[in-house]
C-alpha cells in the first residue's frame, strides 16, 4: 500500500493546558505503558508525582506548569500520540519540534532512546526550575487574517532592541520574546494590546536567549553524549538544519542540543518551511498535547502560499477538504492517523 | 541495439552494480588510507551526490511530462560536492551548469536552505524560484554567495577573476562596501571544452598575468574535465599539457570520481589559494553521463563500449565503494539512502511543478533594472581637499577648457567624493589615457585606484563586473569604440543580464568610458573612428550617454556615477574623440566650444536633453559630433531662410523622455534627425520610429552611410557634414 508521507511535529513545554487533562487516559499501547512505568519508577525515586496521576489530576498552574512536571508530562503526551500513528499507512519522513519539542524529536527519531528522552527533558526542565532566568512573552506579528504585518514586525524588532530583550522563538505569526522580567514588563507596556496579547508564558525562563549561557555548561554536565546516536528518521532543528539518518555527526548534534539552541532563537518557522519544501509531505502531523502549533503552522503555510493556501480563509477551505494538518489533540483528526 | 535514454540505465546500474558489489576499482584509494577524513562529512558529501543525481533523473522524468525545461545534468560531475563541503559560504562561487552537487553541499552550510525545492522550481521555471524567478535554469543564491550564470560558454571567467582581484584591493583600500571577507577566495567552474573559449582564455591569462606582476588574484579555476565538448572529444592530455606549466598558475590534478583524493587535493588548493592569494588551476578529471543534455543522442557519436565504460566509472559507484570499504555504511544502507532520496526528490518535483509561473511581460521585465541601493551619497569633497588635489589647477577651474580637460577635472572630484570608485583600462594610469582624460589621477589617488589593465577588453569589462559585484563603482575605459566589439558579450551576455536573471538580487554597477566616433581629421582609420553604437541599442537596462561638449560631459559623468552608486546602473559613456580638444565652433580661436568647469553640485539628469534656438520652421535632433556640426549648420540655414531654427542635443541615447521631447517638437513643421552613426541600426532610426506617429511635421533621418571609415582626407565622406546637414535642412524646409 502506498504510504502517506508525513512530517511529525512535537510541541513545546507550555502545551499541556487545562483542556489537556486525562490526555493519556486512552493510551493503551503496551510499549507506551511500559515506558510510562519506567518513567514513573524514576519519578517515584525522585519523589515526584507520577505522570499518569499528574494527567488525571485537575489542572493547576503551580502543579502542571513547573518544569519537572510540565516537561515530562508534555513529552509523555506527545509520545502517546507518536506511538499511536499507524506506521503501516503513514511514513514519517522527518520529525521536528518546537523548543522543548526538539528533545522529543530527538527521542522519536531514535537519536536517543525514549527513556533517555524523558531523562533529558527532566534534566533540562529541572535545571530551569532551579535556575529561573527571566521569562518569555508572546506577541502576534500577523493581522486577524493571518497576513504578515511588516509594520508590526518592524516596530516589535525596534522595541526588542530598545528594551534589551531577545527573540526567543520565531513561531509562524507569533514572536516569543525572552529577557529579564523587568525588561519584559516594560516591553509589554509598550506593545499595543491585541486580544490576549502580549501574553506572558508562566513558569518559563528566557529560553533560547543569551541569558541562558550558564545553562549550556550545566546541561552538558547533566547530559552525557553517550546516550546519542544517529537518528533513524531525519530531524530538522531550530535553525532549519536537516540531520539525516546517514550523515549526522553525533558530536555536532550534542553540541547543538546543549549549546547553540539554548542561547539562540529557535526558528520554528524555518523548520516547518524546510520540512514542507525539502520533504514534500502529504500531511503534517502535530502531536499533542494541546494545539498551540496549529495556528503558527497554518500561518507559515499561508506565508509560503503552500498548496495555494494564501489566506486564513483559503487555508481553512483547503484544510477542511484535505486535512493537510492533523492535530492529534483533536479527537476527530487523531482518529484519522491512529492505528 | 543500445538504449538511447541512458539516464534510466545509469539509475538501474547503480542499484544493480551495488547490489552485486560490482563496483569500479581504484588504483589511488590506498594513497589516502591514512588521511584524516571526517567520516560523517564523507557520507554527507555522498548524500549531496545522490540528491544531485536524483534531481537529474527527475528533471528528465518531468521533461517527458512537459513540465521541466532543462536537462543538462550534473551527472558524472558530482565530485564538485567536495568544493561545496570545504569552501566556506563567504567564498563567492561562479558555477557552470553541472554544479548540482556543489550547490546541494554548500547549502548545508546555511541551515534553513531548501536547495532541492529551489532547484526544482528553477527547472520547472516557476516564478517562485528564489534566484531567477523563473527566467532561467541556474544554480544561484544570494545567501549562498552563488551569483547565477546563464552562460554556457565560459564567459563568466573574466568577472570571476575581476571579483577575486577586487577582494584584496578592497582590503588595501579599507573599503566598507566589500561584500565578502578580506581572506575570501573565488571559485569558478567550467568544462574542458569551455576552456577553449576566448573568454575563458582571457580570464585565466589575466589572472596569471596579474599574479606574475605581483598582484593578488585568489581564485580557483575548477576545470571539470569530462573529456567531451558536446560530441567533440578533448584531445588526450590537452588540459594538463596546456596548464600544468603556466606561469603563476598553480596546477593541481585530481580524480573527480574519487572522494578521498578530491578531499585531499581540494584542501590543498584551498590552503594554497587562501594563503598565497594566487590563482590555482584545479583539474578535476571526471566522466560525462547522460549525454550533453536530454536532447543529445550520445549514441550517434560514441560507441556502446565508450558509453558503458563511462557509465561504469560513475562517481556515485566510486563513492559507494569507498564508503563500504571504509565501513561507514553498508551496501543496504546505501541502497536505502539512494531510494529514500529518490522518493523525496520526486515528491518535491511534483509539488514544485504546481508552483506559479511568470504570467506577463511586466512580470518578466520587472527585474531588468537593478534594485536601488540603500547607500547614502557621500559628501562632495571640501574646498580644502579640492585645493590640495587640484593644486595649481584649482585656480584654473573657472577658465575655459575643452572636453578632455574638463572630464579630467571631473574624475578628480569623483575619485575624491566616492572612495569606492576605481579607474582602470589600457594606458589609463601613468600615461593618463590616450587622450589625457585620466592624466595625473594616479599621482593624486595612487595605483590601487587608478591602474592599467592588460591589453584585453574582455578582461577589462569582466573586471568591471567583478568589481561592481563586490561593492565598487568601477569607472573603466575601453580605449576605442571599435575595441568594444572584442568584449561585447561581457556587456551583452553578462553585465546587463545579471539583475534580470537574479531577480535583482545581484548587480554590477559600472561606468564604461569609451572614446569613440569619427571625425578625427583623417587620423586613425576605421578602428579609431568607428561610428556604430548599434551594439548598445538593444540591450535592456543600460544607459548610453554621448556628451557633445565639456560642460555637459562633466555634468553627465557626475550623474552617471550617481546612477551607478545609488541605482546600480550600467552606464556606457561615449566620449567623442573629435570633440575632446575641440575649442572653436564657427571660426578659429572663437573658443565657443570651451567651457568653464561646472560647479561641483551641477549635473544633468538622465534623459534631460539640451535645447538651442527657437522657431517652428525646423528642429534638428542630434547628439555628439552630429550636434556640434548641426550647430554650425544652424547658422547657415538661418542665414538662408532668415528665420530661427531649433536644435536639440539629446545627450542621453537611452531613457529618452519622449513625452517631453514630443512636446518640444510638436509645433515644428520639419524635423531633421542627424546621426553620425551608420544609418542601418543607428539610434536615430529608433528616435524616428518613436516620434513619427506622435507629430504632424515631416521627419527625416540624415545619418552616415553604411560604410566603414577610411583614413586620410576621405575619412569623412560617408558622414554627415555641416554642408550636408545644411542642405538636408534647407531641402526639408523647402519640401
Amino acid at each position: 500500500m502506498h504510504k502517506k508521507r508525513v512530517i511529525v511535529v512535537a510541541p513545546g513545554r507550555a502545551s499541556y493546558i487545562r483542556d489537556s487533562s486525562n490526555y493519556l487516559k486512552n493510551s493503551s499501547e503496551k510499549k507506551f505503558i511500559n515506558l510510562i512505568n519506567d518513567i514513573n519508577k524514576k519519578r517515584d525515586i525522585n519523589k515526584e508525582i507520577n505522570i499518569l496521576d499528574l494527567d488525571r489530576s485537575s489542572f493547576r498552574t503551580k502543579l502542571h506548569m513547573i518544569g519537572k512536571n510540565a516537561g515530562p508530562l508534555t513529552y509523555a503526551c506527545s509520545l502517546s500520540d507518536y506511538f499511536c500513528i499507524d506506521k503501516d499507512r503513514y511514513e514519517i519522513v522527518a520529525i521536528l519540534g518546537n523548543s522543548m519539542g526538539w528533545y522529543s524529536a530527538l527521542a522519536m527519531s531514535g537519536s536517543i532512546s525514549f527513556i533517555n528522552g524523558n531523562d533529558l527533558i527532566h534534566n533540562m526542565s529541572t535545571l530551569m526550575d532551579e535556575n529561573t532566568i527571566g521569562g518569555q512573552i508572546i506577541y502576534p506579528i500577523v493581522d486577524d487574517n493571518w497576513y504578515f504585518d511588516e509594520s508590526v514586525y518592524n516596530d516589535l524588532i525596534k522595541k526588542i532592541q530598545t528594551e534589551s530583550v531577545y527573540i526567543s522563538i520565531l513561531l509562524g505569526g507569533y514572536i516569543v520574546i525572552g529577557g529579564n522580567v523587568d525588561a519584559l514588563k516594560n516591553l509589554m507596556l509598550k506593545l499595543k494590546p491585541k486580544g490576549d496579547y502580549p501574553f506572558q508564558i508562566p513558569y518559563h525562563s528566557a529560553f533560547h536567549t543569551p541569558l541562558l549561557n550558564e545553562i549550556t555548561y550545566l546541561a552538558k554536565d547533566k547530559n552525557n553524549i553517550e546516550i546519542f546516536d544517529k537518528p533513524k528518521i531525519p530531524i530538522i532543528d531550530g535553525m532549519g538544519k536537516i540531520w539525516t539518518n546517514f550523515s549526522t555527526n553525533i558530536n555536532k548534534l550534542y553540541d547543538y542540543t546543549f549549546g547553540y539552541q539554548i542561547v539562540n532563537p529557535y526558528d520554528y518557522t524555518k523548520a516547518i518551511t524546510v520540512a514542507i519544501k525539502e520533504f514534500a509531505p502529504d500531511k503534517i502531523i502535530l502531536l499533542g498535547p494541546g494545539n498551540s502549533l496549529g495556528a503558527p503552522t497554518a500561518q507559515i503555510l499561508i506565508k509560503e502560499n503552500w498548496l495555494e493556501m494564501d489566506s486564513k480563509e483559503s487555508f481553512q477551505a483547503i484544510q477542511d477538504e484535505k486535512n493537510y494538518i492533523i492535530s492529534m489533540s483533536r479527537r476527530d483528526q487523531r482518529l484519522q492517523v491512529c492505528k | 541495439m543500445i538504449s538511447i535514454d541512458r539516464s534510466k540505465i545509469i539509475d538501474k546500474n547503480f542499484i544493480e552494480f551495488l547490489s552485486n558489489e560490482k563496483l569500479p576499482k581504484s588504483k589511488i584509494d590506498s594513497l589516502y588510507i591514512s588521511e584524516d577524513i571526517p567520516k560523517d562529512d564523507l557520507i554527507g558529501i555522498f548524500e549531496s551526490q545522490v540528491l544531485s543525481r536524483h534531481i537529474d533523473l527527475s528533471a528528465r522524468k518531468y521533461k517527458e511530462k512537459g513540465i521541466c525545461h532543462y536537462t543538462i545534468s550534473s551527472s558524472g560531475h558530482e565530485g564538485n560536492a567536495v568544493f561545496g563541503n570545504i569552501f566556506p559560504l563567504s567564498d563567492m562561487a561562479f558555477l557552470h551548469y553541472r554544479s548540482g552537487a556543489f550547490f546541494l553541499e554548500r547549502s548545508k552550510k546555511l541551515p534553513g536552505s531548501t536547495p532541492i525545492f529551489d532547484t526544482a522550481l528553477s527547472l520547472v521555471a516557476s516564478k517562485d524560484d528564489p534566484i531567477s524567478s523563473g527566467r532561467h535554469k541556474v544554480f544561484g543564491s544570494k545567501e549562498l554567495n552563488i551569483p547565477p550564470q546563464t552562460s554556457t560558454i565560459a564567459s563568466h571567467l573574466p568577472k570571476a577573476v575581476g571579483f577575486a582581484f577586487s577582494i584584496d584591493r578592497g582590503r588595501d583600500l579599507k573599503l566598507k562596501e566589500n561584500v565578502v571577507n578580506n581572506d575570501s577566495v573565488v571559485l569558478c567552474s567550467f568544462g574542458d571544452a569551455g576552456i577553449n573559449h576566448a573568454t575563458a582564455l582571457s580570464g585565466i591569462n589575466t589572472a596569471s598575468y596579474i599574479s606574475y606582476m605581483g598582484g593578488n588574484v585568489p581564485i580557483i579555476f575548477m576545470c571539470e574535465d569530462n573529456g567531451l565538448g558536446i560530441s567533440v572529444p578533448t584531445p588526450d592530455f590537452w588540459i594538463e599539457h596546456n596548464y600544468q606549466n603556466k606561469k603563476n598558475l598553480k596546477y593541481i590534478q585530481s580524480d573527480g570520481r574519487n572522494l578521498l583524493e578530491m578531499i585531499v587535493k581540494v584542501k590543498e588548493a584551498e590552503a594554497y589559494c587562501r594563503k598565497k592569494r594566487s590563482p590555482v588551476f584545479f583539474h578535476m578529471k571526471t566522466v560525462r553521463l547522460m549525454g550533453h543534455a536530454g536532447s543529445d543522442i550520445e549514441t550517434v557519436y560514441r560507441s556502446k563500449n565508450e558509453i558503458e565504460k563511462s557509465e561504469f566509472d560513475d562517481p556515485l559507484l566510486h563513492s559507494a565503494r569507498i564508503i563500504i570499504e571504509k565501513q561507514l555504511l553498508s551496501k543496504d544502507d546505501i541502497l536505502k539512502l539512494y531510494e529514500v532520496n529518490r522518493k523525496k526528490v520526486d515528491c518535491v518535483f511534483e509539488l514544485a511543478s504546481f508552483r506559479p509561473k511568470l504570467k506577463s511581460k511586466e512580470e518578466i521585465m520587472s527585474s531588468i533594472l537593478p534594485n536601488k541601493n540603500d547607500r547614502t551619497l557621500p559628501n562632495t569633497p571640501s574646498d580644502q581637499t579640492r585645493k590640495t588635489l587640484f593644486n595649481k589647477d584649482f585656480d584654473r577651474l573657472e577658465l575655459k577648457h575643452s572636453m578632455s580637460k574638463l572630464l579630467n577635472y571631473c574624475l578628480v572630484d569623483i575619485l575624491a567624493q566616492y572612495p569606492n570608485t576605481v579607474i582602470f583600462g589600457e594606458d589609463v594610469s601613468r600615461k593618463g589615457g590616450v587622450y589625457g582624460v585620466t592624466a595625473g589621477l594616479v599621482k593624486k589617488f595612487g595605483y590601487k585606484r587608478v591602474f592599467d589593465s592588460p591589453l584585453d577588453e574582455t578582461s577589462i569589462i569582466g573586471f568591471g563586473i567583478g568589481f561592481g559585484m563586490n561593492g565598487y563603482v568601477p569607472i573603466i575605459e575601453i580605449q576605442f569604440l571599435a575595441y568594444f566589439h572584442n568584449a561585447e558579450d561581457q556587456l551583452r551576455g553578462e553585465a546587463s543580464t545579471l539583475s534580470f536573471f537574479s531577480n535583482r538580487k545581484f548587480s554590477n554597477p559600472m561606468i564604461i568610458r569609451v572614446p569613440g566616433l569619427a571625425y578625427q581629421k583623417g587620423f586613425g582609420g576605421h578602428f579609431h573612428n568607428d561610428n556604430s553604437l548599434s551594439i548598445f541599442k538593444d540591450i535592456p537596462g543600460i544607459i548610453v550617454a554621448v556628451p557633445s561638449n565639456g560642460e555637459d560631459a562633466v555634468k553627465m559623468m557626475r550623474t552617471a556615477v550617481k546612477e551607478a552608486f545609488l541605482n546600480q546602473r550600467i552606464i556606457i559613456f561615449i566620449e567623442p574623440i573629435a570633440l575632446y580638444n575641440q575649442k572653436d565652433l564657427y571660426e578659429k580661436k572663437d573658443n565657443l566650444w570651451t567651457k568653464s568647469y561646472p560647479k561641483i553640485n551641477e549635473n544633468i539628469t538622465v534623459g534631460e536633453f539640451g535645447l538651442f534656438g527657437s522657431g517652428n520652421e525646423l528642429t534638428i535632433i542630434s547628439y555628439g559630433n552630429g550636434f556640434y556640426l548641426s550647430m554650425k549648420a544652424k547658422r547657415k540655414i538661418e542665414e538662408k531662410i532668415h528665420k530661427k531654427i531649433k536644435i536639440i542635443d539629446l545627450r542621453w541615447l537611452t531613457d529618452i523622455n519622449y513625452s517631453k521631447l514630443i512636446k518640444e517638437i510638436e509645433q515644428s513643421k520639419k524635423i531633421l534627425i542627424v546621426d553620425e552613426c551608420r544609418k542601418s541600426g543607428c539610434f536615430g532610426e529608433s528616435i524616428f520610429n518613436n516620434i513619427s506617429s506622435s507629430i504632424n511635421g515631416i521627419i527625416k533621418l540624415h545619418a552616415a552611410e553604411d560604410s566603414f571609415i577610411t583614413i586620410g582626407d576621405s575619412s569623412t565622406y560617408t558622414l554627415p557634414s555641416v554642408k550636408s546637414i545644411a542642405e538636408e535642412g534647407l531641402a526639408l524646409i523647402n519640401a
